[in-house]
């Protein structure tokens, strides 16, 4: 997903004007001119003239249309699935490992993350057991993070 | 003396030493994967000095960050693959020595200039710090906040890609530092009454999901896997080094201190360095036209000044509080967290804790040798694990890294979401190193620039006031103002009839 240079201009020079505007809504500190909302604010400003700087360029060079292109990758629908498994998997793992614990949760991330990357299945499962073992006793026995239990693991910990 | 004798007191002890081995390895091996930069081996060291005292932890930074920057030469020589940006100045020379089986003398000489350029740039950092830090105490406001802007502007004027893009970078970066309670008048901002954004956007979180998540998000784009390892022959690592030495004295000094210096400079590192660094190297050399056919030459230069610029970045990052580079960034972060601040008071403070960092530098230097040698012996097995089972286990490592800073999900919603944002910029061209430096020092800009305004009134006349806060301004501006020069010198050069102007002025004037 690539921006061309004109949107990406627009897309800054908006940035700068929600920020301008979030920002008056921001208080002082008592008795002084400045406070909460004087950085936000002046980021807006170079936001907002980077912005139009860069429209100007865009407009100067041609271009005359805001256009989103699509990266080499978007053609192909396998990259595709696999860029939205990985998130997935991420997402996943922020909601299954309080219910059913690290090890499977983890577990079943790299496995499906090796596998959707075409390694054979059998090497899949048995790095991903070694490298949650290896992660779960480093980081949860060693280093005393409490990685999410689950109970028929307890004796991991 | 009873100061410097604490010091190797606490940099002596098995477990510090157990660690600094441990780092060492494990920079060697994150250096040697292409994609995977010295900043990422950095990013996902942080979860595990967490639980460290301050010695131990910034000695398995900086050994991971030193043995990272050498072990990234190792891909680019055996696969035309830079293991880190800082590499890539080189790549051609090194990868052409390979192919005339030259393989362990090319890795040799970085690996040895590596180790110089690192030492220099440590003698550097212990006599400039200490002096430095003496001045740094007299600056007040004003004199931080030009530092700070310095800093920044370096970063966007040196990174890879367009002027324009690296601000945008800053601005994502100065903006999502604005996050949270902690401002001058301590009102929540953008928190979207979210009860763990009131404490800001966590530094590490954000920093493995820029670097390390959307790196792996780009091999999973792509799925493209490594090309087989060149056979580079059995020269020997270190035989063909003193000849090299005696032959380039001048170029591994000049690389050294060309680093240091580039180093030193707030907002730009190691990979503007080996580029600056190759770069003069050609320019001076007897036989330019050799470079880039395989010649050794520039290789020793740049190769001395990644290393010292490692160690270079650390004096602004020591004695200001300002990170010379993104892993600096990292470092400043981590010093935060153990209670630590950075900035001159740390050297009248715990004066023994910095001489303790001195120590690590050249200890981290001198192992690298011999770590050195048994990575490029052992490149071929470590080149051979696939990518496609190695970045599962990296992405495993993100989320276990940013839950563990405050064992919350929280973290990993952070990581995820600046992945995204990393993955999108990336595909845009647009640097990541700025962002970070942004999150780091927003704060600090922020608190600077509205203490300046509250003292000077409102009058922008004050920051220029005093002397060395004139001078830091001044600098800045000019900063600020070369690529404007160098546009206007190029037109006048294309309107007088020399070779058209191609997209080049483009990309260099932004």
């Amino acid at each position: 997903m690539k921006f061309n240079d004109l949107l990406l201009g627009l897309l800054v020079l908006l940035g700068g004007i929600a920020i301008y505007v979030s920002a008056l809504g921001f208080t002082a500190i008592p008795g002084q001119a400045y406070g909460a909302g004087t950085m936000p604010r002046a980021i807006a400003v170079f936001a907002s003239l980077l912005g139009l700087f860069m429209i100007g360029k865009a407009l100067v060079a041609g271009l005359r249309v805001p256009r989103l292109e699509l990266a080499p990758w978007v053609g192909s629908r396998r990259s595709v699935l696999s860029v939205l498994i990985a998130l997935a998997l991420i997402v996943f793992y922020i909601v299954a490992a309080p219910a059913i614990g690290f090890v499977p949760a983890s577990l079943v991330v790299m496995a499906v993350l090796m596998l959707t990357l075409k390694t054979r299945p059998l090497t899949a499962i048995a790095v991903s057991v070694l490298a949650c073992v290896v992660i779960q006793q480093a980081f949860g026995r060693l280093l005393l993070v409490p990685l999410p239990r689950s109970e028929f693991l307890a004796f991991l910990w | 003396m009873p100061i410097l004798a604490e010091a190797f007191a606490l940099v002596f002890q098995p477990y510090v030493l157990l660690v600094i081995l441990s780092s060492a390895a494990f920079g060697m091996f994150v250096g040697a994967i292409p994609g995977l930069t010295a900043t990422m081996a950095t990013a996902l060291l942080v979860p595990v000095t967490f639980f460290m005292d301050p010695v131990p932890a910034i000695a398995a930074i900086v050994t991971a960050t030193a043995m990272a920057i050498f072990a990234g030469d190792i891909p680019g020589t055996l696969l035309r693959m830079p293991g880190t940006p800082a590499s890539a100045a080189y790549v051609e020379d090194a990868y052409k020595m390979t192919r005339s089986g030259r393989s362990e003398e090319a890795l040799g000489a970085s690996l040895v200039f590596s180790a110089i350029g690192g030492i220099f740039g440590t003698i550097v950092l212990v006599t400039a710090a200490p002096v430095l830090a003496e001045v740094a105490l007299k600056f007040s406001s004003f004199e931080y906040f030009w530092l700070v802007v310095l800093g920044l502007s370096c970063a966007i004027f040196v990174s890879p890609g367009s002027v324009p893009r690296g601000m945008i970078s800053l601005i994502i970066g100065l903006f999502a530092a604005t996050i949270g309670i902690d401002n001058p008048a301590g009102q929540p901002r953008y928190t979207f009454g979210s009860v763990e954004l009131l404490a800001g956007v966590q530094f590490i979180p954000a920093m493995i999901g820029l670097f390390a998540v959307s790196e792996v998000l780009r091999f999973v784009a792509a799925g493209a896997e490594m090309p087989a390892v060149e056979k580079g022959g059995r020269t020997g690592v270190f035989s063909r080094q003193w000849t090299n030495m005696k032959r380039y004295p001048v170029q591994a000094l000049r690389g050294a201190v060309t680093g240091t210096a580039i180093g030193a400079l707030p907002g730009a590192g190691a990979d503007i360095a080996a580029w600056i660094s190759y770069a003069i190297s050609k320019k001076f050399s007897r036989q330019p036209e050799k470079f880039g056919t395989g010649h050794v030459e520039g290789l020793v230069e740049a190769g001395a000044s990644n290393n010292g610029a490692v160690s270079g970045a650390w004096i602004p990052a020591l004695v200001f509080g300002i990170p010379g580079d993104s892993i600096t960034a990292i470092v400043i972060g981590v010093l935060y967290i153990k209670g630590l601040n950075p900035g001159p008071t740390i050297f009248i403070n715990q004066p023994q804790l910095i001489y303790a960092v001195f120590i690590v530098f050249f200890l981290a230097n001198i192992i690298m040798l011999p770590m050195g040698w048994v990575a490029i012996k052992a490149a071929r097995t470590i080149l051979s694990i696939p990518a496609r089972v190695l970045m599962p286990i990296i992405l495993m490592f993100c989320i276990v890294g940013s839950f563990a800073i405050n064992n919350s999900p929280f973290g990993i919603i952070l990581m995820l979401v600046f992945g995204v944002i990393g993955f999108l910029m990336e595909e845009n061209d647009i640097p990541i190193a700025p962002a970070i430096l942004g999150l780091v020092l927003g704060p600090m800009l922020e608190q600077n620039f509205v203490t300046s305004m509250i003292k000077a009134d409102g009058s922008f006349l004050a920051f220029f006031e005093r002397p060395i806060a004139a001078g830091l301004g001044l600098f800045t501006i000019a900063i600020w103002c070369i690529p404007l020069v160098m546009t206007a010198l190029r037109r006048r050069r294309g309107q007088s009839g020399g070779k058209p102007l191609d997209d080049a002025s483009d990309r260099i004037g932004g």
